[in-house]
């Protein structure tokens, strides 16, 4: 088959992992009222959905390509305005690094429609040789990130070949961010596997509970870590710089074994900087040793897609129930734990477990260089929790999906519903006013009364289970 | 005790399953009319079950069955026309009427990522429903319906056969005096079909009500207390096996020939066959 055939073909699995994520999320508030208007309509409008679907992933996929060229840029931006602060390397690695946090993140997000064979069921019946359906299935696992890839990749070479205006680092550059995309890929990829085969052991034991439990605080941990990586990268850049710039060869040399310092400290040498020789042949030899990596990672993706496209990739343990015995709860409780559930096995939602930690370890970050509290670091810190409080309840929303059409038919109020999620957002939210009320202990705030501000932002969270949708 | 009003026979069943005097139709749907945007889906829709009766809705694909079962459910709102399960309008008092029924959706929907224990406790949990009574339906049906392997596995692993026993449990599970159930034999073997059906059975000979929606003729023929042909949101014919066969001079007819009679698709398919015969064998006769 040729390529192009294979990548036109390529379109129909793409186009049903598209349709079903967004089907199955049609109550997302993102993507707006998609398949809301037409709920009551058997498939009069499934032909007009699937080319919404793919319409709003194109949007998407073209939002994200163009943040993902900010955070790209970003580690560049000294340069643009007349500072030398930091160095090429430094700038170069972070970018690196910055981009392949994002694509990683947001394949994973992706990807998760990926990993179970629903979307080259059709493909599989026709009759289309087992080359060319993996070809084909590898293609359609190439147009969910292509934009991003492409994006960040030419942002890259092209800020590196102005900046040096070396053709020889611009190809460097280019090697690097090949390598980096497939290896973001690569990782994003098997995150996911790993997921959803958790996902799948199924189970009640208290071994399985624990480990489930454990796999999700990890799972929330990596996102937010990457997230973190992304939304503080200049206060990680002057930290990097001056690594990279230590007069310590030894430092200088193992960090030149690691990807992405090694292409940022090649980059920066041809550009004419000065770097030790036994770091530049550790950073090229590094560098080799990691274009391999990305070659048989890449050949690993494209075996673990074609496993995933033939259904033999994933194996489901089924143990046999001991008894059948059910816990009741109460309606809000058991709207509660339901939530809860769900989202812990929907890999795009279940980072939010990780939130407490995560808001109470940012308030102490905030307020570690402070001597006082003072009431702009309480006011930061609460508007951080405050976002993350927004999003909390869109990915109780997303992680709903079809079965909200199954909530319907039972008898709660639709005010009971958000009355469980506006308790679970409460709880995400409450680890900051206690995290500053207990930092304002050991650190005195100007006035104890700027301590209650994120307490009065607790009731207007609180408040939300008032709303009706 | 025996009521007549309207044309119709009611009979005081006594004490229903949700304790309530069963002497009411448990389902009345009086001149229903649903639009969506231009399309008129149900058109002056009326229809009634009573308890103790097993209402079969049939009907061609997009007739308006799904729909029906939908405004019972309070799911989809009437345009025009009253209805009324268990004696609650399901618009002004869903919770009262969502209570009382049991529902089985065409493509059972339900919390993929959920097992089916943790599905089962969701259920109970929001229909309130005691420990006990809960784990005892639970256990029996789980155990008749063999899901033991699969009660705490991911229902997204399941075959459709095994979602669709899942969401029958669900909807048994709090005993409710209206079942209603859109195609609920869709994907199960033959044992649980058996069990299925044994299930609608034993419910109406406790006074419940069942309705539910099917394209299988013999099914229908099999289990129906009475039968309403549906079309273009058009109730065509109502009324026993016998009722409708006198209706269309059918006698001994089977009910898929009264179907395609009722609803004028007798010459059409005649018309189709013969296409389908030409196009696949005119080959083979030349």
């Amino acid at each position: 088959m040729k390529l192009t055939e294979a990548w036109r073909l390529s379109s129909l699995p793409y186009r049903e992992v598209v349709y079903r994520s967004l089907a199955q999320e049609r109550n997302r508030m993102w993507w707006g009222s998609f398949g809301r208007k037409s709920a009551n309509k058997d498939s009069a409008d499934d032909v007009e959905l699937s080319k919404k679907a793919l319409r709003i992933a194109k949007f998407d996929k073209i939002i994200i390509a163009l943040f993902n060229l900010v955070v790209a840029i970003i580690p560049f931006s000294s340069f643009f305005f007349g500072s030398t602060a930091f160095g090429l390397s430094s700038s170069v690695s972070l970018s690196l690094a910055i981009t392949f946090g994002f694509m990683t993140l947001y394949a994973i997000q992706t990807l998760s429609s990926f990993v179970s064979t629903d979307s080259s069921v059709l493909l599989s019946t026709l009759p289309v040789s087992q080359d060319d359906f993996s070809l084909i299935t590898l293609f359609s696992f190439v147009r969910s990130v292509d934009y991003l890839v492409v994006g960040s990749i030419l942002c890259q070479v092209i800020l590196v070949a102005y900046l040096t205006l070396s053709p020889l680092a611009a190809a460097l550059m280019f090697v690097a961010s090949l390598i980096n995309s497939v290896f973001a890929v690569t990782v994003a990829l098997w995150l996911s596997r790993v997921f959803h085969k958790n996902y799948l052991r199924g189970g009640r034991s208290k071994r399985t509970t624990v480990f489930r439990d454990l796999f999700v605080l990890l799972w929330g941990c990596l996102l937010m870590g990457v997230g973190l990586l992304l939304s503080v990268p200049y206060y990680i850049l002057p930290i990097l710089d001056n690594t990279l710039q230590s007069a310590n060869v030894l430092v200088g040399f193992l960090l030149s074994l690691f990807f992405p310092f090694s292409a940022g400290l090649l980059v920066s040498q041809l550009s004419g900087s000065i770097i030790p020789l036994f770091t530049t042949f550790g950073a090229l030899a590094a560098m080799i040793f990691y274009v391999l990596g990305a070659w048989f990672s890449g050949k690993w993706s494209l075996g673990t897609v074609k496993l995933i496209a033939q259904g033999t990739g994933v194996k489901i343990d089924r143990s046999r129930a001991i008894d059948f015995q059910i816990k009741t709860s109460s309606p809000l409780r058991g709207y509660v734990m339901k939530d809860l559930r769900v989202t812990s096995r929907n890999p795009a939602t279940a980072f939010f477990f990780v939130l407490p930690i995560f808001e109470t370890v940012i308030v102490a970050f905030l307020a570690s260089n402070v001597e006082f509290l003072r009431a702009s670091t309480v006011l930061v810190a609460t508007s951080m929790g405050a976002i993350f409080a927004l999003l909390i309840p869109l990915a109780l929303l997303n992680s709903e999906g079809k079965g909200i059409e199954y909530a319907k038919t039972l008898p709660i109020t639709s005010q009971r519903m958000v009355s469980a999620k506006a308790l679970i957002t409460t709880l995400t939210f409450f680890p900051v006013p206690v995290a500053l009320f207990c930092l304002a202990l050991f650190k005195p705030p100007n006035s104890w009364f700027t301590v209650l501000i994120p307490f009065f932002m607790v009731i207007s969270i609180v408040s939300a289970r008032s709303l009706r949708f | 005790m025996v009521e007549i009003r309207d044309g119709i026979i009611y009979i005081k069943l006594g004490v229903g399953l949700s304790g309530e005097l069963a002497v009411e139709p448990l389902v009345e749907v009086s001149g229903v009319s649903v639009r969506f945007g231009s399309f008129l889906a149900l058109d002056n829709l009326s229809l009634r079950v009573m308890p103790g009766e097993v209402f079969g809705l049939l009907g061609p694909n997009g007739a308006g069955k799904t729909t029906t079962i939908k405004v019972l459910m309070g799911l989809v709102a009437a345009s025009f026309g009253n209805v009324k399960v268990c004696g609650f309008n399901p618009l002004l008092e869903p919770v009262a009427v969502k209570s009382r029924i049991g529902y089985v959706a065409e493509n059972s929907i339900v919390y993929e990522s959920l097992s089916p224990r943790d599905f089962f406790e969701f259920v109970v949990s929001m229909r309130n429903i005691d420990s006990v009574s809960a784990n005892r339906v639970v256990s029996r049906l789980a155990d008749v319906f063999d899901l033991a392997q699969y009660f705490d596995s991911p229902i997204a692993t399941l075959s459709m056969g095994l979602k669709q026993k899942v969401a029958l449990i669900a909807a048994f599970i709090h005993q409710p005096p209206v079942l209603l159930l859109d195609e609920p034999l869709n994907g199960l073997d033959a044992k649980s079909s058996r069990v299925v059906k044994d299930l609608m059975s034993l419910h109406v000979q406790r006074g419940g009500a069942v309705l539910f929606s099917t394209h299988i003729m013999e099914i229908a023929e099999q289990l129906c207390t009475r039968i309403g042909i549906i079309d273009h949101g058009k109730v065509v014919a109502v009324g026993t096996l016998d009722q409708l066969r006198s209706k269309t001079d059918g006698k001994g007819s089977s009910l898929e020939d009264l179907f395609l009679k009722l609803t004028n698709e007798e010459s059409a398919v005649a018309e189709r066959s013969r296409m389908l015969r030409e196009a696949f064998f005119s080959n083979e006769t030349h």
